[in-house]
């Protein structure tokens, strides 16, 4: 449907992860079916029901950014940061160092959400507006409260810093937008940027996700709406995608961004190409039956101009939830039937919330580019409401050029994109 | 050729009005809607004054209110104004047309934080003397006192779920957060998805509110609002040498953006057509803009050349007026810079002298009251501009509304965060 001469690439990749924080751990860890689900340690959770997730491991912001923009980081909170820092990681990774483009023609897609603030960001006002600890005096909060609260508190957690940052780090002047629509952002990110590439708005667009979110208010909002895995004691096992002995799924944080590039620029450059995104779709199936998931996954390949024969695995979000896993397998086999083998990283390190479409891409895109498929964790008794053959186990041949990224909100609203393996 | 597209449908909810007529008559009366702060208790703050909805009955827009009383405004008012614009476009049937082909691009704010059970969380978890607070009993302390539904339904995927949900427009859909530029933004990349051919129909707007405790100490801290709280109503002035910060408002606009043959093809009524877009980052600071208006130029440019119009050819400004020192005189040698001797001819104006910033619901709500303009032949005017500052020298139609035929118009929008957009809006010819 969507005809363009411009061809876009996937040229640089940067990751923060609970499985490793360079492109080569990342890809290490998922070959070697380590988990990087754990008791969290960000957030004290021991009074919740769910107290474990992914984390990032020794992640050192202070060591990591540029220097020249080190006293900023009292302006981010740790979604910005992560964001920023993984910004640095793909923009190095991609070649692309500040000035190498000119910066009319590079912009930014970032996929976040409100970072929720950490409480003891404003302990001391609170404090003075509730000495019982049971009520709220505005009037003290307004008087002498707001005093006691860095100035720039919302700074440090508004969505759209991350990309922010980015653009005055790299001086990106085009196009920017931050995506905020749940766990497929990250894909509507990219597709957004697709289309501004090929309007001819940019040559190369950084699209990214972060998040932060094992800070108290998240943990404990999650833990009180969202289905959350109560094997505590076996956090490595939690995640069980399209498992009959699934309970839930559990939070995780990092951030994965890649830079998108017109292919044309990405040759005059020499740049190393890591994909080829060749197709994108999104809609949104009402009450999460299944069609609807199916139409947005065949439009996506329609926009390829392939057919499901020509794919050769689907990347499922797979979070581990009673009906999410079944609605996204009853979608995925409206196309798939049991033919096609279903990926579902998240099982590795966790839902990365806004930031978990890209960072479950970024295992296809790379087990593309290494020419195998890692196998997903803890599948081992197959429910019959989710009809999808899962791939466990060791990694397999990647045996077909295409491979397709689903993921969706639990109000329906559903994204896939195509990408193809680069040769 | 490009697919075309018009716009056949527009709705708010706005602190002057909760229809896009009532909006448009308080906005050539020059009324302004700013007034004490009574969504919560703000008398000690900085800022006691914000531009509030009133007396809004979702009752009035939907046929089942009752399921989203656990929402937050964010979502409640986009399904009025959505509800308004796709009744005006002929598309509220859910019977109508192909609803996969129809799809919803918000731009919208986060939801409202509990304050309370943070604030009494928080304090209860201090040891006496203690300055930080004890994690693990203060997460429980929230997990035994918040609501679960209410929370849900913050998620900043819910207002553009549920109005997809309600109306069913099953197509494509997005969501963003660039401050101040989001709904403009929503409404350009919409209108680029139309033009694209994934869809035929978007529903694209914004809907913001953060008149609540922790918005309001967000933007005191920054000192980014107004605080002359000894004249509320005279607080947004735009452009004036006198202005001390913007008004924070809140509400809801929603347009319906749709491909020209099918609007034809059904026989809509054609409101206007969108001709140009633009958007550009500043990359500059956090908070400030560029003060050449770097950013802001090219996205002005972009959008005419979008349009393929020349500066002459736009016929009226709605500025993105905010009534900040930076933002003001930034905008104006931004509007010089691209319009040349005809930004001095050009009328321009300031919907947020009378509306208060909208913040994510901003653009389109202006963009709304822009098109209705160029339908009426008249233009709001810039209340409250009194004294002339000599950085800000341009026609900004000071005090009252003035009769103005125009075939093109500009509306700018500039987010915190250095993001900047620019549509342009034409009368429609066939």
């Amino acid at each position: 449907m969507v005809t363009s001469p411009r061809r876009l690439v996937l040229t640089g990749f940067g990751v923060l992860s609970p499985i490793g924080s360079t492109a080569d751990a990342f890809w290490d860890a998922l070959v070697a079916g380590t988990s990087g689900v754990r008791t969290l340690t960000l957030t004290d959770c021991a009074e919740l029901p769910s107290w474990i997730g992914g984390e990032v491991q020794g992640f050192a912001p202070r060591t990591l950014i540029e220097k020249s923009y080190r006293k900023t980081l009292n302006a981010m909170g740790r979604t910005v940061e992560l964001g920023v820092i993984g910004t640095q990681l793909a923009m190095q990774n991609a070649g692309l160092a500040k000035g190498t483009v000119n910066p009319q023609r590079i912009g930014v897609e970032f996929a976040s959400l409100m970072g929720s603030t950490d409480l003891n960001d404003f302990a001391e006002a609170a404090k003075i507006a509730s000495p019982d600890g049971k009520t709220v005096n505005y009037e003290a909060w307004g008087r002498d409260g707001l005093s006691k609260i860095t100035p720039l508190w919302m700074l440090r957690h508004l969505p759209n810093m991350p990309a922010c940052h980015g653009t005055i780090l790299f001086d990106m002047q085009g196009p920017s937008n931050t995506q905020i629509p749940g766990d497929p952002a990250g894909l509507i990110a990219l597709a957004e940027a697709a289309r501004v590439i090929r309007r001819d708005a940019a040559d190369v667009m950084v699209v990214g996700a972060s998040e932060g979110r094992i800070s108290p208010i998240t943990v404990c909002r999650y833990n009180m709406y969202m289905e959350m895995s109560r094997r505590n004691d076996d956090p490595a096992g939690a995640v069980r995608p399209f498992d009959r002995t699934r309970d839930g799924t559990v939070t995780a944080e990092g951030a994965a961004v890649f830079t998108l590039e017109a292919l044309d620029h990405a040759r005059a450059r020499g740049a190393t190409v890591l994909a080829e995104v060749v197709g994108y779709a999104s809609g949104v199936d009402r009450g999460c039956k299944g069609p609807g998931l199916a139409r947005v996954i065949r439009g996506a390949l329609a926009a390829a101009g392939i057919t499901p024969a020509d794919v050769d695995h689907v990347n499922a979000h797979g979070t581990g939830t009673t009906t999410g896993d079944a609605f996204e397998a009853r979608g995925i086999a409206e196309v798939f039937g049991r033919d096609t083998p279903v990926f579902a990283p998240l099982s590795r390190f966790g839902n990365l919330g806004a930031a978990s479409a890209l960072i479950e891409l970024a295992c296809t895109v790379l087990a593309l580019k290494y020419g195998a498929v890692p196998g997903t964790l803890n599948h081992t008794d197959p429910d019959p409401a989710c009809p999808v053959a899962v791939h466990t186990g060791a990694p397999r041949p990647v045996a077909k050029p295409y491979a397709v990224k689903v993921s969706y909100t639990t109000m329906g609203q559903c994204a896939a994109v195509v990408v193809r393996r680069w040769e | 050729m490009r697919r075309r597209v018009v716009i056949t449908g527009m709705g708010a909810i706005t602190p002057l009005g909760h229809s896009v007529p009532a909006l448009f008559a308080s906005q050539l009366a020059g009324r302004t809607a700013v007034g004490p702060i009574t969504h919560f208790d703000a008398r000690s703050f900085p800022t006691t004054f914000a531009s509030e909805v009133r007396a809004f009955d979702l009752g009035a827009f939907v046929p089942d209110p009752r399921r989203f009383d656990a929402h937050g405004v964010n979502t409640r008012f986009a399904l009025a104004a959505a509800q308004q614009a796709l009744t005006e476009a002929g598309l509220l049937d859910p019977n109508t047309g192909d609803r996969a082909r129809m799809g919803v691009y918000l731009g919208s704010g986060e939801g409202k934080e509990n304050f309370e059970v943070m604030t009494t969380a928080t304090a209860a978890a201090m040891e006496p003397g203690a300055a930080t607070t004890n994690v693990r009993a203060a997460t429980g302390f929230m997990f035994r006192h918040l609501n679960g539904e209410y929370e849900e339904y913050q998620e900043m995927y819910v207002p553009s779920g549920e109005l997809a949900t309600e109306f069913v427009l099953e197509g494509p859909f997005a969501s963003c957060q660039t401050a101040c530029a989001a709904s403009s933004q929503a409404i350009g990349e919409a209108a680029e998805m139309v033009r694209t051919g994934e869809a035929d129909v978007m529903l694209a707007g914004g809907s913001h509110s953060m008149i609540t405790p922790l918005g309001i100490s967000g933007f005191n801290l920054l000192t980014a609002l107004s605080q002359r709280n000894e004249s509320p109503q005279t607080a947004s002035r735009p452009f004036d040498l006198t202005r001390d910060g913007f008004v924070i408002g809140e509400g809801a606009g929603l347009i319906v953006l749709e491909e020209l043959e099918s609007a034809k093809a059904r026989g809509a009524n054609i409101l206007a057509e969108l001709t140009g877009y633009g958007s550009t980052a500043d990359a500059y600071r956090m908070t400030d803009p560029d003060p050449q208006g770097k950013g802001a130029i090219r996205a002005m440019a972009d959008a005419l050349r979008d349009a393929r119009l020349n500066p002459a050819d736009i016929g009226y400004i709605n500025a993105h007026g905010t009534s900040t020192k930076a933002n003001d005189a930034a905008e104006t040698k931004g509007i010089k810079a691209v319009f040349g001797d005809h930004a001095y001819k050009v009328p321009i104006s300031s919907s947020k002298s009378m509306l208060g910033h909208l913040i994510a619901a901003a653009g389109v709500v202006e963009l709304i009251i822009t098109i209705t303009g160029l339908r009426a032949g008249a233009v709001p005017p810039t209340i409250n501009l009194e004294t002339p500052d000599p950085e800000c020298d341009l026609d900004y139609v000071p005090k009252t509304a003035r009769d103005v035929r125009f075939q093109h118009a500009l509306s700018n929008s500039f987010g915190f965060g250095g993001q900047n957009v620019a549509l342009v809006v034409s009368a429609f010819r066939g």
